[in-house]
């Protein structure tokens, strides 16, 4: 039984004074004294909100119903990737061709013109390497019939010598010795940011790069100019073709001095840029004087 | 009246409102059902109980539509909707001898009315609650007038929806147990002369 004070506010127009006390004090009431127990009072309400979203859902799908594993969204889906992979093709041809550009320019601003050569040129893009090895050949797709030769000199980002075309030249295809193979390679040692125009080229050290058979060349270089890392050497050999001639073929990493020889240094060269590393590359080839065409002289 | 009948409408009013509240929206003005039984109750029902099953509504209401929290989580404020929804029906309980019931502008006209007071109580107990309790308003960060302006827009659009709503309600009148206190008074007419 209730007290009958209780009883008297439970009735008529006090009752409704008494909720409305009630619901005024439980809106100013603070969070803590209302979060044990105000959201338990919801949970039976729950499943009724169901029949609004439903009905909702029916009236307008929401995203959520959206059933991704539908034929046409697989389909959708499918076709979005094969864009996708279409863009990316795209935007990756262009970086090519874009080598591709720069090496030709390269090549034919240093190889024509001044240097009187007649020398034609043609990219390959390089498609295979050496699988015994990190420094053996690589292949590139160019052969006989787009005029490649044995000997032909190959460049890669447009000045940089990478080998020669060996004497394995398909009709497609053609086989390059990386220049890290060649039994050796006469050069001179310029400054990285370039030799003083005022001072005469040949007091530029020369060198013979030997291969050291780890990707790098060796030589021994007898000159009492200065000779630091990171100089450049350019390619000065007359056994390579003509247009290999100043080419970069490598950056001095290492200078020690010979204790026999007490004004020799022996430096350490590593390529700037390997064609087993490049995208595509360029072959340069010279026409000899008497009418053919081919590589070393 | 029933109050079984009442609470199961406006538990299903306040669900639909919850569960369609976005089809009925536009922008931030929004237009809801529960309103509307509200106010059909406060002009069908004895006077006496009006505000008792207002006060239904309103509880409803805050059931379905907890305050979000400063750290994000959702609390059930049962009180705010309660006081405003008494408000709103003690504005609408004078109406009731004014208004032409069976001309569905007019009661869609006593929706308005309902909604605006509501939310003008709704506005101001979440004020006080913040002032006290030192939290956010539930419209931050905009204004309380601008909040204000929007509830009653949404008050014009609870009208509109109101003239679909009343007319469904009134084709339920039978299962309410409204009583009838009109008295036919014997006359020449009712004796066929």
């Amino acid at each position: 039984m209730l007290p009958a004070r209780v009883q008297h506010l439970l009735t008529g127009r006090r009752l409704d004074w008494t909720l409305l006390a009630c619901a005024l004090i439980v809106s100013v009431a603070p969070v803590r004294l209302l979060r044990p127990w105000t959201n338990l009072v919801l949970v039976p309400f729950v499943p009724v909100t169901h029949l609004g979203t439903s009905l909702r859902d029916r009236i307008r799908p929401s995203i959520e119903s959206f059933d991704p594993k539908s034929p046409e969204t697989i389909a959708l889906e499918a076709e979005v990737e094969r864009m996708r992979t279409l863009y990316e093709t795209s935007r990756l041809d262009a970086l090519r061709l874009e080598e591709v550009i720069r090496g030709l320019q390269a090549t034919s601003t240093r190889a024509g013109g001044g240097a009187l050569l007649d020398v034609g040129a043609t990219t390959a893009s390089v498609v295979a390497g050496d699988p015994n090895g990190p420094h053996g050949v690589v292949r590139i797709n160019a052969g006989s019939r787009h005029g490649v030769v044995a000997g032909s000199a190959v460049f890669v980002g447009g000045d940089v010598f990478a080998g020669l075309v060996s004497e394995d030249v398909g009709a497609f295809i053609s086989t390059v010795l990386p220049s890290t193979r060649l039994p050796s390679i006469g050069c001179r040692l310029f400054p990285a940011e370039g030799s003083d125009p005022a001072r005469p080229v040949a007091i530029a050290p020369g060198a013979v790069l030997k291969p050291t058979g780890r990707g790098t060349w060796t030589a021994e270089v007898a000159s009492a100019g200065e000779i630091a890392v990171g100089m450049v050497a350019r390619v000065t050999d007359e056994r390579l073709p003509r247009s290999a001639l100043g080419a970069r073929v490598g950056r001095i990493v290492a200078v020690e001095p010979i204790e026999q020889v007490p004004l020799a240094r022996r430096i350490e060269v590593e390529p700037i840029t390997e064609a087993r590393d490049a995208i595509s590359a360029v072959v340069v080839i010279e026409r000899r004087s008497d009418g053919g065409v081919g590589g070393p002289r | 009246m029933r109050w079984s009948v009442h609470l199961l409408a406006v538990l299903l009013a306040a669900a639909l409102d919850a569960g369609l509240g976005g089809l009925f929206e536009i922008g931030s003005i929004r237009a809801s059902i529960l309103p509307s039984v509200v106010v059909f109750v406060a002009l069908t029902a004895p006077k006496r109980i009006v505000l008792r099953a207002a006060m239904a509504g309103g509880l409803a209401c805050d059931l379905f539509a907890p305050t979000v929290l400063a750290d994000g989580s959702a609390l059930v404020v049962p009180g705010p909707h309660i006081l405003a929804f008494a408000l709103g029906a003690a504005a609408v309980v004078p109406l009731r001898g004014l208004l032409y019931r069976q001309n569905p502008v007019s009661n869609a006209a006593a929706v308005v009315v309902f909604s605006a007071f509501a939310a003008l109580g709704w506005i101001s107990i979440s004020i006080v609650r913040s002032a006290v309790l030192g939290s956010a308003v539930p419209w931050w960060p905009a204004s309380g007038v601008g909040e204000l302006l929007v509830q009653l827009m949404s008050a014009l659009a609870d009208g509109v929806l109101g003239l679909v709503v009343f007319w469904v309600l009134t084709r339920t009148k039978p299962i309410w147990g409204f009583e009838s206190k009109t008295r036919l008074a014997p006359g020449m007419a009712r004796e066929g002369l």
